[in-house]
């Protein structure tokens, strides 16, 4: 009985932790999390072109839908970054726009279960044709070191070259720099693990929880879990658009601060008016 | 016998222990406050998800870990 259990579930539950190749087109391979980032891709194309045609001063039901992650993070980067908000917002609602889009792909139904056999190991699979982009290390680590070079680009536009460099390598008392620079490059690297892992792991665990509830009860109690994944999805989204902009606030406000904070708020002030006078 | 199913599930299992109760910690106090001072619920959204995210993150390093002995 158990080894009956056993090969029943494990033809049931199909995990792999790396993308399925599904066709080759010339050098490049076409995986199953590209068809899922393809969708939300024209998805959100189609929405931005739809939402740029028709958009009222009354907003219509999907309009004020879709303003309102722009409303909401907007508020919130605008009471972190009170002058440079503008400059802020775009790249971090684009990140929870594209988080939020690839996690629900992974709750529309037939993605998961529709699929081509193919024999792996000896094994008769069923290859999902669709995977949820997020749930593939490849599209999260990509997030993670975009998000990477926005808060060092940010560091560098609000200090300086000179200023981000010494800020990074430089200890606040300097005698304390061998000890403390290998820690803040190893803090700084750890963020690009840390955001893509807690993206890919959180999608991905949510996906075989998916799995593992169809496969273990009958038909109705997967739809708790489907709400529940609705709620982590949006959560995990801000999450990963939150952290992204507290990297950012971290890195122009500088690490140091301290003494000299008189110098580089003025400083600062500068660089806030020169940016709303290109903002206007 | 292959223990590689039990060093999995020990992994995920021992490691889900320590973020379950971080985060049981700062749901009970952060809803503490709210009930203290409701008015601060607008301010305590944002630290109060990026706290519970950066806990989580402890169990998801269980996770990857435990579906790398798993799967590799």
């Amino acid at each position: 009985m158990p080894e009956e259990t056993g090969g029943h579930s494990e033809s049931l539950i199909h995990v792999a932790i790396k993308a399925e190749t599904l066709f080759h087109i010339g050098p490049i391979a076409v995986t199953n999390s590209m068809v899922g980032s393809l969708i939300v891709f024209v998805l959100l194309a189609s929405l931005a072109w739809w939402a740029s045609r028709n958009h009222a001063v009354v907003p219509s039901r999907l309009q004020s839908l879709l303003e309102f992650p722009v409303e909401f993070l907007g508020g919130i980067v605008r009471g972190q970054h009170e002058t440079r908000w503008r400059s802020i917002l775009p790249p971090v609602l684009a990140i929870f726009i594209i988080v939020l889009f690839s996690n629900y792909v992974g709750l529309l139904p037939g993605v998961g279960t529709i699929g081509v056999h193919t024999v792996e190991n000896g094994h008769d699979v069923v290859v999902p044709i669709i995977r949820p982009a997020s749930a593939d290390l490849n599209f999260t680590l990509a997030l993670a070191l975009i998000a990477f070079v926005l808060f060092v680009g940010w560091g560098i536009r609000a200090n300086g070259v000179k200023g981000y460099l010494k800020e990074t390598f430089v200890a606040n008392p300097p005698y304390m720099t061998p000890l403390m620079t290998p820690i803040h490059i190893v803090s700084e690297l750890s963020r690009i693990i840390s955001l893509s892992m807690r993206l890919f792991g959180n999608v991905f665990a949510g996906e075989i929880l998916l799995a593992v509830m169809l496969a273990l009860t009958f038909a109705i109690v997967p739809v708790a879990f489907l709400g529940l994944e609705m709620i982590f999805g949006a959560v995990q989204a801000l999450v990963f658009a939150l952290l992204t902009l507290t990297y950012i606030t971290l890195a122009t406000a500088g690490h140091g601060g301290g003494h000299d904070e008189g110098a580089e708020s003025h400083g600062h002030d500068a660089d806030d008016v020169a940016l709303r006078a290109g903002a206007h | 016998m292959d223990l590689t199913p039990l060093a999995a599930g020990l992994a995920i299992g021992l490691g889900a222990l320590g973020p379950g109760i971080g985060l049981g910690l700062g749901v009970s106090k952060a809803m503490e406050a709210l009930g203290r001072n409701p008015e601060a619920a607008g301010a305590l959204f944002v630290p109060y998800v990026l706290g519970l995210a950066l806990t989580e993150a402890v169990a998801i390093y269980a996770l990857v870990i435990g579906l790398l002995i798993l799967f590799t």
